[in-house]
């Protein structure tokens, strides 16, 4: 009684980590009864906890006692399965190994004990009392959605993407993904395919036919008027403008690569929906995409171009997302 | 709906910091409601021997007025003791002058004093002794004097002399 009554004057804090590629964001917000007094982003150069993070959250323990640590679940072994039944879950997941929770008793998602441990290790200097996974970011955002439509869902994380096909309410698939360890996989697998097709094809040059046309020489026949320093000033320019068009491909092109990469994760992710007989495979035709990663619009076009989807993408804050499911939770105590 | 894989661990409302001021509150409220109570007992003491005190002052009050009293009645005793034994001195006095009065040969058997007034009872060898030697002294004391004799068995006279002194002529006197 005494405690609840302190709990009342006490403001709670939470902090919400989130791990990137490279750096980790931790948003905090401060709430005092259901306001919120503060909030905070803060992204460190690390995707372990470093002194300058274990400091920056042990600075609101100080506040109050109620200081609630969020960690979004980054392991490779979790998904979402469309059953709430023991029985029937060990044709998803190896379910002797997994931590899962049922979704409204519709379906469940679950991850990995060990990787759970391993968080839990990770973080044991400054603790964690919630470690949520994408698939429930996921239902919660896409709420309004999910209930009424047959559509596939889709986390985009800085380095992750979860995918989830939903029937009003009813999941159909599910799948979380690790973009790099992906990425490698294409890469090996993209090398033995040449390789393969190399070999098998090889090139057959009686096929081949050539052109005697000497059209193309056309264009060295004044090449003597390159001795002029005029001409060769424009050269010089237009070098310069090749290299700086070089080097801003180079920048977009990380972000290029990887919504190519999305792109294909989504594909394959389809496809494996459509031919898999573990699902019950149905004809989707729209895609929302939870954009938590800054993803450019040529992802957009893609999926509508390439796969004839309706795409509707909404920006999602993940720090905020998770810190909603947190409150929620503390709700529920 | 629970949403995340662990439970959140139990959280300490009461953290050393609170402890503390807890700790410290306590003993300084505890001080004061002592404090309070000490002053409460002693007022509640104070009350109580103030109404003792005050009780014994009114009882010293009747006792004093009742002293006061007493001494009153016993002056007014003693003033009564001075006035009897002054007049018993007088009375006296006169009772000696009277026998004085009384010459050897005359015996008195019985005097009566009253207020304003001495009666005498007596024997006399005759008229003449009594005349000149017993009433010649009670005509100068007393303003109005009768005598009265019969004669006794063995020849003597009795006599019986009543004697008044006048408050009006005494007072006209003085």
């Amino acid at each position: 009684m005494i405690g609840k009554f302190l709990e009342t004057l006490y403001t709670k804090v939470f902090i919400n980590i989130i791990v990137e590629n490279l750096q980790t964001v931790v948003y905090v917000e401060v709430c005092a009864k259901k306001n919120v007094v503060q909030s905070t982003h803060k992204v460190f150069e690390t995707t372990t906890i470093n002194t300058k993070m274990y400091e920056f959250v042990r600075s609101f323990f100080k506040e109050t006692p109620f200081c609630y640590i969020s960690v979004l679940d980054k392991s490779s072994n979790q998904g979402a399965i469309p059953t709430c039944l023991t029985s029937e879950m060990d044709k998803y997941c190896d379910i002797n190994s997994s931590e899962y929770i049922c979704f409204s008793d519709d379906w469940a998602f679950y991850t990995s004990e060990y990787d759970l441990e391993a968080i839990k290790h990770e973080y044991r200097s400054i603790g964690v009392d919630f470690i949520f996974s994408p698939f429930t970011i996921m239902a919660t955002f896409f709420k309004d959605k999910i209930e009424s439509t047959l559509a596939m869902f889709v986390l985009i994380e800085d380095s992750y993407i979860s995918f989830s096909i939903f029937e009003n309410s009813k999941l159909l698939y599910a799948e979380h993904l690790d973009m790099q360890r992906h990425e490698d996989d294409e890469d090996m697998l993209l090398d033995t395919t040449l390789e393969d097709e190399d070999d098998i094809e090889g090139i057959d040059l009686e096929d081949m036919s050539i052109d005697d046309d000497s059209t193309g020489f056309d264009d060295f026949t004044n090449i003597e008027d390159l001795d002029s320093n005029d001409d060769m000033e424009e050269f010089s320019e237009i070098e310069e403008i090749k290299e700086s068009v070089e080097q801003d491909i180079d920048i977009s092109s990380s972000g290029f690569n990887e919504d190519y990469q999305r792109f294909s994760l989504i594909q394959s992710a389809l496809n494996t929906f459509y031919k898999d007989s573990k699902y019950d495979s149905k004809f989707v035709e729209t895609i929302y995409i939870a954009d938590g990663a800054g993803a450019t619009p040529e992802l957009k076009s893609y999926l509508e171009e390439e796969m004839f989807l309706n795409v509707y993408i909404r920006k999602i804050d993940l720090g905020t997302a998770l810190c909603e499911l947190a409150k929620a939770e503390v709700d529920e105590i | 709906m629970r949403y995340s894989y662990i439970k959140p661990r139990p959280k300490v409302v009461f953290t050393k910091d609170l402890q503390l001021l807890f700790i410290f509150f306590g003993v300084t409220i505890f001080m004061l409601f002592s404090t309070y109570a000490f002053l409460l007992f002693k007022d509640y003491r104070f009350t109580q021997e103030l109404q003792s005190i005050t009780e014994e002052k009114n009882q010293l009050r009747t006792n004093i007025s009742k002293l006061n009293e007493q001494i009153a009645v016993v002056e007014k005793q003693s003033l009564m003791s001075e006035k009897i034994f002054t007049k018993n001195s007088v009375l006296k006095d006169s009772i000696n002058n009277l026998f004085d009065l009384v010459p050897s040969r005359i015996t008195l058997s019985e005097a009566k004093i009253m207020q304003d007034g001495l009666i005498l009872y007596g024997i006399t060898p005759n008229k003449d002794i009594y005349n000149f030697m017993l009433q010649a002294p009670l005509r100068s004391i007393f303003h109005r004097t009768y005598s009265s004799f019969y004669p006794a068995e063995n020849g003597w006279l009795r006599f019986v002399s009543t004697n008044y002194i006048d408050e009006e002529e005494l007072g006209s006197e003085n």
